[in-house]
């Protein structure tokens, strides 16, 4: 996720921060407890599918500095912040599987009765509605509901992803480009309680999609513009308070009883509130004190404050490893950068086990190289940049190698501007690579932006930025959620502070294959992870990034919460925490 | 900057305290430099914005004083409801897009031959010495309305002075005082200014230090390395305060009112 | 009196506007400032983007923007952050405000009592040690940088001696209303109320103290003497009253500068989520509507008690007369 993180390690009250963009991430297989450094010290641990145990009720107070950004319209917002509560407010046809652990990412059937397997070469999906559920103001869903739903999508006009992924949707494209007038019925085909979605393209991850808050089934009438706070649902909890300055807050919805508790179990508190307003230095102080349970994602824990932590409250912290790389980007058009040697050079040169430290330290990152996170689809380990090729496994940084590279491309000595934003541990990130860049021979001057204009500004090409630090987390486990909307040809706008490919990178042949790999992937999964197992390598042989690790996320809960249960995709399952 | 490698702590590893001696005198901070280096360092970008900042807004506001005392009318009220702006204005939102725009052109702002870098200490200088401007001007020009009536300007005017002469030879010796003996005040004013400023990250530039920004990063490590934050602060202190009793004393000195209040 | 008001009027509205236009030029000559980034996620279509800068009235041109902005915010009073939707600007500032006013009013009770005594004790003491010792220690209080101060004050109180008796009553950080629980709002508030204060206690102090010593030599003071009034009486009753007149003027100024936002360090130190945090985040998130509104509420009061201050200087002292 460009930008806006989860999980970054920022002090108390940091004089930017950005607005949090969703981190969702997802594995298929979790290397849970997995040698991440530091012997059998049992200072923290792992937590996947724990068995929830603990009793019902009570409230389970979070806290988060600020309220989830953009909108709280459940179909607009894009922030895991906020999705954490509308995955037990709503429900889509299919949703991922809301336990902890790797089975967390499977797909289970929701308000559909079963995962619908495409035909007419993944051209259509038929779902058949369960009948009888209810939203929370009493109507029964109906599959008119789900058309609306739908349509309201494209008809709010300012959905994220209503361009990039729903317009997959016949007739979509053309609800993208005239909002007011959508009609889906060429999309969406209703008989009964069947429901047939007709795509005007294939494509492999629609499942992912609707399995995202963006496509929870909401009561038809609900009005075609931003709410201020999201409407009935069908998920245990019911939306009853959404104050921006001070809290959001749902409690049970009376009208729930479970259809499928893979899909969505009952929860355990009666209510849950997220209370908005402190830095997290505070927030931490209060979890440590028993008066809040949990901080949310958005705000990190300073990473100088772990060690207390992980010493003094083993038992209430937890560590899991998130599908996310976090990079710097060269920009691939202007000098030096346009050289490659130059970028393999930088990469070659770089300590990534300096910028582990500099985040947490060995257990909380993971040096690599690549741009896939392990765990997803299509990973391969792979890192030609290190000293002792071969293993996959970064060893350490090869300068001789890197001053050779930088002598050959002739770029000794030309200027070049590190851009990183002020968030403390992104600020030394930057730090660093002005050292190692002016070690390499060339001049570096630091460039540290405030949090919320850097993303924007590092996006346009307008800007000419040569080298800039970004991260990036997965929405769905899918490579083209990486490789594509990163380093594809088709996500670089030119003078746009929306375009994604921040290195400027496009490479004819490697953008044919990951096109093939999208084509494949309708019919044959396996064969398109292979696909992507070998752009990823392409990809990063062309180094377009410096990828330094990938990271992990720690939770600190109150001492009374029982039963923490970690899913890749949704992080901390709140509901199935108890308080009692 | 010198880089260690990354000192943050991260789970087991432990700081760099205070070492009582020479290398680490107290600690480091979570880059792995040793704060004291960098509070002395620190203290050089602090000062330099103060006085610059003090002098160049003395500077301007004595001549803006000047010109609004001296020929009254629309130019005064022009001036006075300009300094009314500036007193209003929101200083953060200004040092916040001053050093964005700055910050963001790639190669500093460019007037004529007046290069300015995005790091560099003039940018935190200017904001700060453009927004006490009114502060000075207000006693300056109430000074220079009064001077202006007395007995010898008018001496001065009836011999045909010219107005640049009225102004720097006959006002500006009359009203200087005022201004050298605000001087140190404003210095202290200024220093305290710069380190908000940099406090939330809008002054001193990376890699630049000053007290301010040493503060703001230890602010993070407040409750693991207190040291980091609490060290600049005091010399804030002790700086501040020896400018205010400096300032005292060039007030006594030169004011024979403050003299008279002395004796009695 | 009624041709004064008008015309401080007009000059205030002249104020406001230039401050405003300043603002919202200052914005839009901000690079990266993006109101659309917000909502559009991460890789949102053109479309997208233009739809949403649509809904902003961002596809306007600027003197139209500008009236629109205003419009929504005095007259239809819908305006809504830029960072989050369900933000409405007036209300925002509406509810913050309470808090402004709780820490500002408390610290100014400390300020006003500790600084007269401390002023007239020295006065008092003239001559002997503590004169100029209490005059070092109100240095002390105006040299010390107020954010500094307040995180010290945390680290001591949320911290390190948090657990010993004598600060383990101290509540975390944050605020809570008067009206649901007085007891914890004013637990909440001391130390806030303490740190901001010590500034103010020191200026004060050493105002007053000059100013009475200014007095001391005036025939009215020697008058008094002369008639024989206790020494006690001569200055609480003649020279505390006439000393006051600056004080009042400067207590003035600065109530109206800290309601209006100006006690923003001390807000965001302590985590009070008033005017001045409000200010604070939406410079953050360069989120121009909240800027905007708490720029002209800031501007209001500073301005006002300017007014304010002219007045009621004219009414104690009847030499000067507004202009």
């Amino acid at each position: 996720m460009g930008g806006g993180t989860a999980i970054k390690p920022r002090e108390g009250m940091d004089f930017v921060r950005r607005s949090v963009f969703l981190g969702v991430s997802t594995m298929l297989v979790v290397a849970l407890v997995a040698g991440c450094g530091g012997g059998g010290k049992k200072s923290s641990k792992t937590t996947g599918a724990t068995p929830s145990a603990g009793a019902k009720g009570g409230t389970l107070i979070t806290r988060a500095n600020a309220a989830p950004s953009g909108s709280p319209d459940p179909q607009v917002n894009y922030t895991l912040q906020e999705w954490q509560f509308l995955i037990i407010t709503h429900d889509g046809l299919v949703a991922f599987k809301r336990v902890g652990g790797a089975e967390g990412t499977k797909l289970v059937p929701d308000l559909a009765t079963a995962i619908p397997t495409p035909t007419d070469n993944g051209l259509t999906y038929k779902f058949t509605l369960r009948s009888g559920i209810k939203f929370s103001n009493g109507k029964t869903v109906t599959p008119q509901d789900v058309k609306y739903t739908f349509e309201r999508l494209f008809k709010i006009g300012t959905s994220p992803n209503a361009g990039t992924w729903y317009n997959a949707i016949k007739g979509g494209d053309a609800c993208v480009k005239t909002p007011k007038t959508c009609d889906l019925s060429q999309g969406i085909v209703i008989n009964g309680n069947d429901i047939t979605f007709h795509l005007a393209k294939p494509d492999p991850e629609f499942l992912f999609q609707i399995a995202l808050p963006f496509a929870f089934v909401l009561p038809s009438g609900t009005p075609n513009k931003q709410l201020n706070i999201p409407p009935a649902g069908t998920g245990p909890y019911k939306w009853v308070q959404y104050a921006p300055n001070k809290q959001m807050m749902i409690t049970r919805n009376p009208n729930f009883k479970v259809w499928n508790k893979d899909a969505q179990p009952e929860g355990l508190p009666d209510s849950i509130v997220q209370k908005f307003g402190l830095s997290v230095e505070a927030e931490v102080t209060q979890v440590e004190n028993g008066q809040t349970d949990w901080i949310a994602n958005a705000d990190s824990i300073p990473s100088d404050r772990l060690n207390e932590l992980s010493s003094k409250y083993a038992s209430q912290v937890h560590i899991n490893p998130l599908l996310a790389t976090w990079y710097f980007a060269f920009n691939t058009r202007i000098p030096p950068f346009n050289n490659l040697k130059a970028r393999q050079a930088v990469n070659y040169a770089t300590d990534r086990s300096s910028l582990v430290k500099i985040y947490g330290g060995p257990k909380l990152a993971i040096p690599t190289c690549q741009v896939l996170p392990p765990n997803m689809p299509g990973y391969k380990p792979y890192c030609p940049y290190t000293v002792n090729p071969g293993s996959g496994k970064w060893t350490g940084p090869d300068m001789a190698k890197a001053q050779q590279l930088v002598a050959a491309s002739g770029t000794k000595g030309m200027a070049v501007k590190v851009n990183s934003d002020t968030t403390d541990v992104d600020k030394a990130f930057g730090t660093y690579f002005v050292g190692l860049l002016n070690k390499l021979g060339y001049k570096a001057t630091p460039q540290f932006l405030s949090n919320d204009i850097q993303y924007p500004f590092i996006q346009n090409s307008k800007n000419k930025v040569p080298f800039a630090f970004s991260d990036w987390f997965a929405d769905y486990p899918a490579a083209s959620d990486f490789l594509n909307i990163l380093l594809g040809c088709g996500s670089f706008h030119p003078n746009s502070n929306s375009s994604p490919n921040i290195a400027e990178f496009c490479n004819k042949g490697i953008q044919a294959k990951m096109d093939n790999a999208a084509t494949v992937g309708v019919k044959n999964v396996q064969q398109a992870n292979g696909i992507w197992t070998q752009v990823d390598k392409e990809v990063t042989d062309q180094a377009p990034w410096v990828a330094m690790f990938n990271p992990k996320l720690l939770d600190f809960v109150s001492k009374r919460v029982k039963g923490f249960q970690w899913s890749p995709q949704w992080y901390f399952l709140l509901d199935q925490a108890s308080v009692k | 900057m010198i880089q260690q490698g990354g000192g943050a702590l991260g789970i087991g590893e432990i700081p760099i305290g205070p070492t009582w001696q020479t290398n680490y005198f107290i600690g480091a901070d979570a880059q792995g430099r040793d704060v004291m280096a960098r509070v002395l360092y620190g203290g050089r970008a602090s000062l330099e914005i103060g006085i610059g900042s003090a002098l160049i807004c003395c500077g301007i506001a004595l001549v803006l004083a000047l010109l609004a005392g001296f020929f009254r009318g629309p130019i005064d009220a022009l001036l006075s409801r300009l300094m009314d702006l500036i007193w209003a204005f929101p200083v953060y939102l200004l040092a916040i897009s001053l050093a964005t725009v700055l910050l963001t052109k790639p190669n500093g702002l460019q007037w004529g031959f007046v290069h300015v870098d995005p790091s560099s200490l003039w940018v935190p200088t200017a904001i700060i010495a453009l927004v006490y401007v009114p502060y000075v001007f207000r006693p300056v020009r109430g000074q220079v309305l009064s001077v202006r009536e007395k007995e010898y300007v008018e001496a001065a005017i009836a011999q045909g002075a010219s107005n640049g002469r009225l102004m720097f030879g006959e006002i500006l010796p009359n009203v200087i005082t005022t201004v050298i003996v605000m001087l140190p005040l404003m210095i202290a004013t200024t220093v305290l200014t710069e380190s908000a400023l940099s406090f939330l990250s809008i002054g001193v530039q990376p890699p630049k230090a000053s007290w301010g920004t040493i503060i703001d990063d230890g602010q993070s490590l407040l409750y693991t390395r207190p040291w980091v934050a609490i060290a600049p602060g005091i010399m804030i202190v002790l700086t501040v305060l020896s400018l205010n009793v400096l300032g005292d004393g060039v007030r006594d000195a030169l004011d024979p009112r403050a003299k008279l209040r002395m004796r009695g | 009196m009624a041709v004064f008001i008008v015309r401080r009027s007009i000059g205030l509205i002249a104020v406001l506007f230039a401050i405003t236009v300043l603002t919202f030029l200052i914005f839009f000559a901000t690079p990266g400032v993006d109101p659309t980034r917000a909502l559009a996620g991460r890789n949102p279509t053109p479309e997208t983007v233009a739809a949403i800068k649509h809904q902003f009235g961002l596809d306007r041109s600027l003197p139209v923007q500008y009236l629109l902005m205003m419009k929504r915010l005095f007259i239809s009073r819908d305006l809504v952050s830029y960072g989050n939707q369900a933000l409405k600007v007036v209300p925002a500032i509406t509810s913050a405000a309470p808090v402004t006013f709780s820490l500002v009013l408390g610290a100014a009770v400390i300020w006003v009592v500790f600084a007269i005594l401390t002023g007239v004790l020295a006065v008092i003491l003239k001559g002997t040690i503590f004169d100029p010792l209490l005059m070092i220690l109100a240095l002390i209080g105006i040299s010390m940088p107020v954010f500094w101060l307040g995180e010290v004050a945390n680290l001591v109180t949320q911290d390190r001696l948090h657990n010993t008796f004598l600060f383990h009553w101290v509540p975390p950080l944050g605020y809570t209303p008067l009206t649901s629980n007085p007891w914890q709002w004013f637990l909440h508030l001391v130390i806030p109320w303490i740190t901001l204060s010590v500034l103010y206690i020191g200026f004060y102090a050493r105002v007053l103290r000059a100013n009475l010593l200014d007095v001391e030599n005036e025939d009215y003071v020697r008058t008094a003497r002369a008639k024989g009034l206790s020494e006690r009486r001569v200055l609480l009753k003649h020279m505390l009253r006439t000393s006051l007149i600056t004080f009042v003027s400067l207590f003035g100024l600065d109530f109206g500068v800290l309601v209006g936002g100006g006690a923003l360090l001390t807000e965001v130190v302590f985590g009070l989520p008033g005017v001045g945090k409000l200010t604070y985040d939406s410079l953050v998130k360069l989120d121009l509507p909240v800027i905007m509104a708490t720029v002209i509420y800031g501007a209001f009061f500073i301005t006002i008690a300017n007014a304010l201050v002219d007045i009621v200087y004219a009414r104690l002292d009847p030499r000067i007369r507004p202009a």
